[in-house]
């Protein structure tokens, strides 16, 4: 996949805040944040069925977006930034939502959906959530700090509003009570804090020309992975009704030949948590990362 | 202003089909419509059947369009109203979007939604180029009345405006604008014919097929264009493969007439394929052999059915003689052969097999087996519109039935997915090597896209005929339930 956006005018000259206000409207115009599938939920009719297989893939991404976020508190230089990341990490945990906390919501939804307990765990991740979840981590370890915080800052907290406002609309229509979308309507409103509170703790990171371009780094490489990790659910929707088609769009036999998507599953969310603790132990990630890097 | 066109996807992105499978024409409804405004506005037009999905959302963000116009037959509607949606969703309500294609006119108001701001009813290229004027003299986008063709939102509400005349001549309308479509040229195709130009010489039908919409949104009445503009656009464009898109082709005898006299003045020398009627065919077999000689090199017909009796109910106002006596002389001459057929909801299983064999006796190149559909518009969905199992856009694909089969669902689909098999003696006995004989330009043309055309052939056969396919499709939409006593069987409509 080629760069998703133009290059940032240079920040010379520019105050912190204005030069937020430009990442923000970059994320919330990127591709993936308005991904063609996020727009067919939130207008055109999917089943249930078609939002459990979505959500069976998504589930994966929830459970770890505290590991990612643990790997980068370690690694915070500085009070201001330890505080903002510890303040997310309590609310991911479950504040504010009776005590539940994301995966448990999550799973609370899927099973609403018509999942049941065991499909949580066995069924096949497509390769794009293991690229996410390896991308993420990867993030988080090796690359500078305000890489890490670009990516689970603005590459999720800007984007996780507006995306989730796109499929909100289409559970709703596919039946699904407020009780078991809660999940998705605390995503819009406790994100949009964290995403307030992310932007103090940026404005005082984001002076020089070198952190901002760190900073924009990660929420695109973010975004990039978000991109086609929703390519990857979507795949995964149309083929639960026409596996073949997956298989034509990966010899390239119609429409567009960049992506080629795997056919095969990597693996379930079992293998994923054995792949992550195989990570921290110095393995290296089992499936090949795709796509070009900002 | 700034503005973009889009072709959207068929079905959903990554879905294969018929269309993007067999054949994949231009955009011609985007550039005829981009023609009318292009001197003096910025014009962009993206077919998303070619690109990645996304390019949509990057071109939005980077060109920034003023306006976004999408076009939509039945089966993209969903796609459509989605690339409407993205655009909202990236420039805000300061963008106007609008749709337009057979599907929003004779529907408008299934796209009476927030993220469409307009529906462009009819033909499109006046309407447009009104909208554009308005709207880049500033115009308020909720005050659209004076002109004609739109349905528009008012605070909330749909709004239409009078009917838009369908009158002009086609030789007036600007060049369809080609030029915007250049970076995709060498990607259409209709079979192995691969790099094909695609070209509109008639609008409207003068037959009134029931489940046709074409004569209705034309109003049944039929307009040409001269023969002198129908080759300078063929003259103009670099594929040697040209694809008429009308939808009768085979008509109006003195304009075929001059435009095979214009050919040969010219010394044109296009390969080219149209759609028509097989009793223009018998009628007219010396015209037949002229245009074989000026370049034809296939033919689509509506064959549809292998008994006079379905060709009344029909109102095709053809005969079984007829497409028997047209594919004898099409062979003859060395024209391939599209035949459209119907298997209809009704069918036992014997109509199967009597279908399939009378496909055989025909000796069709390329037999097409579909489902009887009512589409919307026509006069088979008014008189099926309560027996309808589901109105989901998807299913209207021609290969679903959308109203109850009189076999069991599976069975029926079991049967209905046996076509491709049990019909290609009929290409056996029409594409023989007596063809390769007959026309060897043709072949030397065709034979680059054959390994494209068979790879692509050898994955759609597995979703075709696999009986799992079409029931999959319906999972949770059609949900045929077993009856409490035995006897019929009563689909339920899910959603």
């Amino acid at each position: 996949m080629d760069t998703l956006v133009p290059q940032a005018p240079p920040a010379n000259g520019r105050k912190p805040a204005g030069w937020l206000v430009e990442l923000e409207r970059e994320v919330e115009s990127h591709p993936a944040v308005n991904h063609l599938l996020l727009a067919r939920l939130a207008t055109g009719p999917y089943t249930d069925g078609d939002y459990r297989v979505f959500g069976l893939q998504h589930y994966a991404l929830v459970g770890f977006f505290t590991k990612y976020m643990e790997l980068l508190l370690v690694r915070a230089p500085s009070s201001a930034e330890k505080l903002w990341l510890a303040k997310v990490l309590v609310n991911e945990y479950g504040e504010g939502s009776d005590g539940l906390d994301h995966t448990a919501l999550y799973a609370k939804y899927l099973l609403d959906a018509g999942a049941d307990e065991g499909e949580l765990e066995t069924t096949p991740l497509c390769a794009e959530v293991w690229n996410f979840v390896g991308e993420h981590l990867r993030i988080c370890r090796e690359e500078p700090f305000l890489v890490g915080l670009g990516a689970l800052g603005p590459g999720h907290e800007w984007a996780i509003p507006k995306m989730f406002g796109h499929v909100i609309p289409g559970l709703r229509r596919a039946g699904l009570s407020e009780e078991a979308i809660l999940y998705f309507t605390l995503h819009t409103e406790q994100d949009i804090d964290h995403g307030a509170w992310m932007t103090e703790v940026l404005a005082e990171l984001v002076t020089t020309e070198e952190g901002r371009a760190e900073v924009r780094r990660g929420a695109l490489l973010s975004l990039e992975a978000r991109y086609r990790f929703w390519t990857g659910v979507e795949r995964q929707i149309v083929a639960r009704r026409q596996p073949v088609s997956i298989e034509a769009v990966r010899r390239g036999l119609h429409g567009p030949q960049r992506e080629s998507p795997r056919v095969d599953s990597p693996g379930d969310l079992r293998a994923l948590r054995r792949a992550i603790d195989a990570f921290f132990r110095g393995k290296p990630w089992p499936v090949r990362m795709e796509g070009r890097r900002p | 202003m700034r503005i973009l066109l889009v072709q959207p996807a068929p079905f959903e992105n990554g879905r294969m089909g018929l269309e993007n499978a067999l054949w994949l024409s231009e955009p011609a409804a985007l550039t005829s419509i981009a023609a009318t405004v292009a001197d003096e506005h910025e014009v962009r037009i993206l077919d998303m059947r070619l690109e990645d999905a996304d390019v949509l959302p990057r071109v939005l963000a980077e060109f920034r369009p003023e306006l976004v116009g999408v076009t939509s037959m039945t089966t993209d509607a969903y796609q459509a109203r989605a690339v409407a949606y993205c655009a909202k969703s990236i420039l805000g309500d300061g963008t106007f979007t609008i749709i337009g294609g057979h599907h929003p006119t004779l529907v408008p108001e299934e796209h009476d939604v927030e993220c469409l701001d307009a529906v462009c009813i009819g033909e499109g290229e006046e309407t447009f180029a009104e909208l554009v004027q308005h709207l880049g003299a500033g115009g308020d986008p909720e005050d659209l009345d004076h002109i004609d063709g739109l349905a528009f939102r008012r605070g909330g509400e749909q709004v239409m405006t009078a009917k838009r005349s369908q009158a002009r001549e086609l030789d007036t309308f600007p060049t369809p604008a080609r030029d915007l479509i250049t970076e995709y040229q060498g990607r259409y195709f209709f079979g192995p014919a691969i790099g094909m130009a695609s070209i509109q010489t008639s609008r409207g039908c003068a037959f009134d097929c029931n489940f046709c919409a074409i004569w209705e949104f034309y109003e049944r009445k039929v307009r040409l264009l001269s023969a002198k503009a129908i080759v300078d656009r063929m003259e103009a464009v670099p594929e040697k493969f040209v694809m008429f898109l009308d939808d009768n082709f085979l008509t109006h005898r003195p304009r075929l007439e001059e435009l095979l006299d214009e050919i040969d003045r010219r010394g044109v020398k296009k390969l080219w394929m149209v759609q028509g009627r097989t009793d223009f065919v018998v009628e007219n077999p010396d015209l037949l052999s002229r245009m074989r000689d000026a370049g034809m090199i296939m033919l689509l017909s509506g064959y549809e059915t292998n008994d006079d009796g379905t060709l009344d109910s029909l109102k095709k106002d053809n005969t079984r003689a007829n497409n028997l006596e047209a594919s004898r002389l099409l062979n003859r001459l060395g024209v391939l052969t599209t035949g459209i057929f119907m298997t209809h909801p009704d069918f036992e299983e014997e109509d199967f097999d009597e279908l399939y064999a009378a496909i055989n006796e025909m000796r069709i190149t390329i037999p097409l087996v579909v489902v009887h559909m009512p589409l919307p518009g026509t006069q088979a969905w008014r008189e099926n519109k309560d027996r309808l199992l589901t109105r989901d856009a998807r299913l209207f694909d021609l290969l679903h039935a959308v109203v109850p089969t009189r076999l069991p669902r599976r069975r029926f689909y079991e049967l209905y997915a046996r076509w491709n098999q049990a019909t290609m003696l009929s290409t056996r006995r029409s594409f023989s090597p007596r063809f390769f004989v007959k026309r060897p330009r043709v072949m030397a043309a065709l034979l680059p896209g054959f390994r494209l055309f068979r790879d692509r052939l050898r994955v759609l056969r597995r979703a075709i005929e696999d009986p799992e396919s079409y029931l999959r499709d319906e999972i949770e939409i059609i949900v045929e339930q077993e009856p409490a006593d035995a006897g019929e069987r009563v689909p339920e409509l899910v959603a």
